[in-house]
């Protein structure tokens, strides 16, 4: 029996609206993207909804999202 | 040991480096692979990631995809949590995955966003067909982990390291289980939730 798991957003409150956008955008990807149809993006209106919750969440919690970057300055690397 | 052997010693602990590189092949065609590697979470081998979430998506004029991600994981290493001297279990770790549908190739770059003053650790991902094999997916995976600013023992950071190859092995596992429980229920990948 397959159990369907479902992952949840950073921000609680913002995880209906990260499933619906997932799903759209799993479909758009296997459907359109990989087999090269350049064909406009359905999900950018669920984006925008999504997106505005996320980053309203970052910043409740102060995730520190900008200045580290992969292998980046900010991480201090010694010199090898 | 004189001042400064000491010194040195404690300066080569505090910055260490360890570089882990592996390799895996994995009996799907690219497409298959990538697809779930899009949807890799929840999956029961990272039960430590707790949340994901797209901040930016864009196509470059390249044609390739560009995805910047956000997850959160919660670690049970009160142990370690401890030794470092921080109460937070919770860590944040950013992902850049790049897809390129021609040439396919899929790159995935992580790094954490939080506890860098402690350790840093910064993954690359690269999954390419193999090369003389179609039905076959090549995933190489580099880490480079970085410790800093606390005198971790030798045997801490090569726990650490070997972790990492643990964690390496667990991250294929978990594409592997995601191919394989769509197929088994024949659900398309796309359409699992």
């Amino acid at each position: 029996m397959l159990i369907v798991l479902k992952m949840n957003s950073v921000g609680e409150d913002c995880t209906d609206l990260k499933r619906e956008y997932d799903q759209c955008f799993n479909r758009w990807f296997a459907e359109k993207f990989l087999k090269e149809d350049r064909s406009g993006d359905p999900c950018t209106e669920m984006f925008k909804k999504y997106q505005h919750c996320v980053q309203k969440a970052i910043k409740e919690k102060n995730i520190p999202i900008d200045g580290v970057e992969f292998m980046g300055p900010n991480k201090e690397k010694p010199d090898s | 040991m004189t001042i400064s052997s000491c010194l040195v010693t404690w300066l080569l602990f505090c910055f260490s480096n360890w570089a882990i590189f592996t390799m895996f092949n994995l009996v799907y065609p690219w497409e298959t692979v990538i697809k779930a590697a899009m949807r890799k979470y929840p999956n029961p081998m990272n039960p430590n990631v707790v949340g994901v979430d797209v901040l930016d998506r864009n196509l470059d004029t390249d044609g390739r995809l560009h995805s910047h991600r956000l997850l959160s994981t919660e670690w049970g290493l009160p142990g370690i949590v401890r030794i470092l001297g921080t109460g937070h279990t919770r860590t944040y770790v950013k992902e850049h995955s790049i897809v390129d549908p021609e040439e396919k190739k899929m790159e995935l770059y992580s790094t954490n966003i939080t506890l860098t003053n402690l350790v840093s650790v910064d993954e690359r991902l690269v999954y390419r067909p193999h090369p003389d094999n179609p039905e076959v997916t090549v995933l190489t995976q580099e880490a480079i982990i970085t410790v800093k600013g606390v005198s971790l023992s030798s045997y801490l950071e090569g726990m650490m390291a070997l972790r990492m190859s643990a964690n390496a092995r667990k991250g294929w596992d978990a594409i592997e289980w995601i191919i394989q429980n769509s197929e088994r229920e024949n659900v398309p990948l796309c359409e699992l939730y």
